[in-house]
C-alpha cells in the first residue's frame, strides 16, 4: 500500500532545509559568522589597552574610554540586530525598526560619545597601566594602528619570532601587527559585501522590475542601459568611478553598489516578462492596485528565488571588488584593509609571505564562503542547474 | 546573413555611444572635474606660464565649455565623419572622410592612437594565449568527471574548482611573483614585462651557437608569459569546468545518447562523437562573457607583473584624470567586448545547425 503523506512544509522552509543540509554551507556560514563577531568586537579582540585592570583596589576598564564612535555604532546595531531578531512581528516591520533603530544609535553615538582624539599607544606599556595588580588584556594586545616604536621594533617580523614581541602573524614595514590589522579590516569587507550588493540589488529590481512590466519601449531602453553597464568590464567602470570621486568608504559602497546592478536588472526582467501575463497580476491589475503594490508585493516574492542566489555571488563579488579597488591603491585611505595590504606586500622592497598569504587569504576564504552558500542556495531553489544535476 | 550583421554592427553604435557618454557624465560630474586647474595641478611654473599652459590646454580641449559641449566636441573629433576643426578650434565643413582623431594625451603628450596602438596588442596575445588554454584544461577536466560522476575525482574537482574560482587574481599573482620569481625564493620566472631587453635581438626560434643555447625570441616570449597567462587562466577554467561537466551530463542522459548506446555504440564513441559536440552549446554562450571578465583580469595581471598593456594603462590613466585617454580606452574595451559577443553569436551558429539568424 502506498502511502500517501502529503507534506505541509512551505517552499521556503523547504529551500532553507535543503541549502542548510550541505557540509560546505555550513563551513561558508561558519566563517561568515565568525566574521562578522571579529568585525563587531575588534577593539575587544585586538588593542594595545587593558580590557580590565585593578589598580590600589580600583578596578577599571580603559578599553572602554578609547572606543571610538564608529566601535560603539557597530556594537550597538549588533545588539540591535539580536533584538529585532527575537521580536515576533513581521519582515517589513523588523526591516522598519532596525533601521530606524540603526539611525537613532548613529545620532545618540555622535552626540554622547567623545572618544580622545589622540591615543598614544607607548602610554599602556608604561607604568601606570602596568604597574598594577592584576589586568586582562585583549587576545591580541596590539592597535592595528599600534607601531610598537617604543619596544624597538624595526617592522617585518615573520610569524612567532622569537626576538622581541610575539606576533601570531608577523608585523608589517612599519610595526603594527598584522593580524590586529586584519581583524579591524573585517569591518570594511564585511560592510562593503552586504550594503553594495544591497544598493545594487534595489537599483536592480526597480530597473528590472519596470522593464520586465511594461515591456515594450521601456524594456528596449533599459536593455540598452544594462548592456552599458554590462559591456564596460566592470573593474574599469569602478575604477573610473573611484578614481574622480572620493575615497570615502561610504563613496566606495555606493560606487560598487551603482556599477554591479545590471545583472539582477536581468534576473527580474526575465522573471517578470513571465509574470506579466499570468492571473494573478491580471488581476491585481484589474482591481486597481497602484503600481507599488502589483510590481513589489504580487509580483516580486514569486520571482524572488533566483536573485537570492545572485545576491549571495554578488556579496562575493562586491567584496573582490573593494579588495581590487585597494590593491591598486585605489582604496580607502585611512583604514586598513585586506586589499590594501596586499598591496603593501607587494610594494614592500622584499617579499614577506606572511604580509601577502593572510590577508590574502581571508578574501579568499570570505569569497569562497559566499561561493558556497550561493552554490548550495541555487542547488536548493534550481535542482537543474545543480552540481549533482544529471547523476541520478 | 549580411542583414543580421549589419543589424548588429548598427546596434553597436548606441551601445558605445551610451558607454562614451557614462564615463563622460562620471568625469564631468566629480567634484573638481576635468579643468585645467586641476590638470596642472601642484606643477613648479611661474604665473605667467601656468596661464599660458592653461589657455593651451582650454583651445586644444575646450575645457572652458560647458560640459556636454565638451562631449560634442569629444564626439566630433572621434567620430569618423563630422565636421572639420580648424586651428582655432572652429568648425568649417561637414565631411565623410576626416578619419577619427581620438586627441591627444594630457599625461604624456603624445597622440592617444599610437599609445593604444602599443598597448593593446599585449593585452590581446595575454587574452587570445590564455583563451585556449582555459578550454583546454576546462574541457579535459570537465570530461574526466563527468565520465567518471561520482567519483572521487569528480568530488576533488568539484570542490577545488569552486575553491580555484574564489581565489582572488591578486593574491595569486603576488605569491606567484614571490615565491617563483624572487631572489628570496625560486628564481624561475622574469619578474617583469613580456619580453627581455636582450631577447629583442635574438633569432626567432631557440638555437645552438658557439656561445652555447640561445633561447630565442619566442621561448623568451613563452617564458615570460608563464605566470601571467596562469594567472588569468585559472579563475575561468574552474567555472568552465564545472559549466562543461554538468552540459555532458546532460547530454549524457539524453534520448539520442541511450539510443546509441542501444545500437551498441562504444561508451568512448557516444562521448566523442554524439555528446561532445552537443554540449559545447553552453560553453560558446559562456565565451561571450569570458572575454570582458579576461580584459579586467588583465587588469590586475598587468598591474602585477608590470606588463605594458591596456590594463596597466587604464589605471595610469584614470590617476592621471586624463580625459581624452580615459574615454578612448573605455570605448575601445566595449568595442572588443561587443565584438567577441558578435564572434561568439556566429560560433553558436557553426556549432549548431539549428541555430539559424535569418
Amino acid at each position: 500500500m502506498i502511502n500517501n503523506e502529503i507534506s505541509h512544509e512551505s517552499f521556503s522552509a523547504r529551500i532553507w532545509r535543503k541549502t542548510l543540509g550541505g557540509v560546505g554551507v555550513k563551513l561558508g556560514l561558519a566563517w561568515v559568522i565568525f566574521l562578522v563577531f571579529a568585525a563587531v568586537f575588534a577593539p575587544f579582540l585586538a588593542n594595545s589597552m587593558p580590557l580590565l585592570m585593578s589598580k590600589n583596589g580600583v578596578i577599571s576598564a580603559p578599553v572602554f574610554n578609547y572606543l571610538s564612535q564608529e566601535d560603539v555604532w557597530v556594537l550597538a546595531v549588533f545588539f540591535l540586530a539580536l533584538f529585532v531578531f527575537r521580536l515576533k512581528i513581521g519582515l517589513g516591520k523588523r526591516v522598519l525598526v532596525y533601521v530606524l533603530g540603526g539611525f537613532l544609535c548613529a545620532i545618540l553615538v555622535s552626540l554622547w560619545i567623545k572618544p580622545p582624539v589622540l591615543i598614544i599607544y607607548d602610554d599602556f606599556r608604561s607604568a601606570r597601566f602596568t604597574d598594577v595588580d592584576w589586568r586582562i588584556m585583549p587576545p591580541i594586545p596590539y592597535a592595528p594602528s599600534d607601531y610598537l616604536r617604543d619596544l624597538g621594533s624595526k617592522g617585518l617580523e615573520a610569524p612567532l619570532a622569537t626576538d622581541g614581541a610575539l606576533h601570531l602573524m608577523g608585523t608589517e614595514e612599519n610595526g603594527a601587527d598584522v593580524l590586529s590589522r586584519m581583524i579591524h579590516a573585517c569591518r570594511i569587507s564585511l560592510s562593503i559585501g552586504f550594503i553594495s550588493s544591497g544598493i545594487a540589488l534595489v537599483i536592480g529590481v526597480i530597473v528590472g522590475g519596470l522593464m520586465g512590466y511594461f515591456s515594450g519601449i521601456v524594456d528596449m531602453l533599459g536593455m540598452r542601459l544594462v548592456e552599458i553597464f554590462e559591456d564596460i568590464p566592470t573593474l574599469f567602470l569602478l575604477l573610473t568611478f573611484v578614481a574622480f570621486f572620493g575615497r570615502s568608504l561610504y563613496m566606495m559602497m555606493v560606487i560598487i553598489g551603482v556599477t554591479g546592478w545590471s545583472g539582477y536588472a536581468r534576473y527580474v526582467r526575465t522573471e517578470f516578462l513571465k509574470l506579466r501575463k499570468q492571473d494573478f497580476v491580471q488581476a491585481a491589475v484589474a482591481s486597481g492596485l497602484p503600481l507599488t503594490s502589483i510590481l513589489f508585493r504580487h509580483m516580486l516574492p514569486n520571482g524572488v528565488a533566483p536573485l537570492l542566489v545572485a545576491a549571495s555571488f554578488g556579496v562575493a563579488g562586491a567584496i573582490l571588488s573593494e579588495a581590487t579597488l585597494s590593491f591598486l591603491g585605489l582604496g580607502v585611505v585611512d583604514a586598513p584593509s585586506w586589499g590594501q595590504m596586499l598591496d603593501q606586500a607587494v610594494k614592500s622592497s622584499t617579499f614577506n609571505w606572511w604580509m601577502a598569504l593572510f590577508p590574502g587569504g581571508a578574501i579568499f576564504m570570505t569569497v569562497f564562503s559566499y561561493n558556497l552558500i550561493g552554490e548550495a542556495f541555487r542547488d536548493a531553489i534550481d535542482p537543474k542547474l545543480s552540481r549533482n544535476a544529471g547523476v541520478n | 546573413m549580411i542583414t543580421y550583421l549589419l543589424r548588429r554592427i548598427l546596434l553597436m553604435i548606441p551601445t558605445l555611444l551610451g558607454i562614451t557618454v557614462l564615463v563622460f557624465t562620471v568625469m564631468a560630474l566629480s567634484p573638481g572635474g576635468i579643468s585645467p586647474q586641476a590638470l596642472i595641478g601642484g606643477m613648479d611654473m611661474k604665473p605667467e606660464e601656468r596661464k599660458a599652459l592653461q589657455d593651451y590646454f582650454n583651445k586644444r580641449y575646450g575645457l572652458d565649455k560647458p560640459a556636454p559641449v565638451q562631449y560634442l566636441r569629444w564626439l566630433n573629433n572621434v567620430s569618423p565623419i563630422g565636421f572639420h576643426t580648424d586651428e582655432q578650434g572652429g568648425y568649417t565643413e561637414f565631411s565623410f572622410t576626416k578619419g577619427m582623431d581620438l586627441g591627444s594625451s594630457f599625461q604624456y603628450g603624445r597622440p592617444v592612437f599610437d599609445i593604444l596602438k602599443e598597448r593593446i596588442p599585449i593585452t590581446l596575445l595575454l587574452n587570445l594565449v590564455t583563451i585556449p588554454v582555459t578550454y583546454f584544461i576546462a574541457i579535459a577536466v570537465g570530461m574526466k568527471s563527468a565520465a567518471n560522476r561520482g567519483s572521487t575525482f569528480d568530488i576533488c574537482m568539484g570542490i577545488s574548482m569552486l575553491a580555484l574560482w574564489s581565489i582572488p587574481t591578486m593574491l595569486a599573482g603576488v605569491l606567484l611573483l614571490g615565491f617563483f620569481a624572487n631572489v628570496q625564493y625560486l628564481q624561475w620566472f622574469p619578474t617583469a614585462g613580456i619580453s627581455s631587453r636582450e631577447a629583442l635581438d635574438m633569432p626567432f626560434l631557440p638555437h645552438w651557437n658557439d656561445s652555447g643555447f640561445v633561447r630565442g625570441f619566442l621561448l623568451d616570449r613563452i617564458w615570460h608569459l608563464i605566470l601571467p597567462v596562469l594567472c588569468l587562466s585559472y579563475g575561468s577554467f574552474a567555472a568552465l569546468a564545472k559549466l562543461t561537466r554538468t552540459s555532458i551530463l546532460e547530454n549524457l542522459n539524453s534520448d539520442y545518447a541511450r539510443t546509441a548506446r542501444a545500437k551498441g555504440l562504444s561508451e568512448h564513441d557516444v562521448l566523442w562523437r554524439h555528446v561532445f559536440r552537443n554540449s559545447l552549446l553552453p560553453l560558446i554562450t559562456v565565451s561571450a562573457g569570458l572575454l570582458p571578465s579576461l580584459l579586467a583580469g588583465s587588469l590586475i595581471v598587468e598591474n602585477i607583473f608590470s606588463i605594458n598593456g591596456m590594463g596597466q594603462l587604464a589605471v595610469e590613466a584614470v590617476r592621471g584624470r586624463d580625459r581624452e585617454l580615459v574615454l578612448s580606452i573605455t570605448w575601445v574595451s566595449g568595442f572588443l567586448t561587443l565584438i567577441g559577443y558578435l564572434i561568439a553569436d556566429f560560433c553558436y551558429m557553426l556549432a549548431d545547425p539549428r541555430v539559424s539568424y535569418d
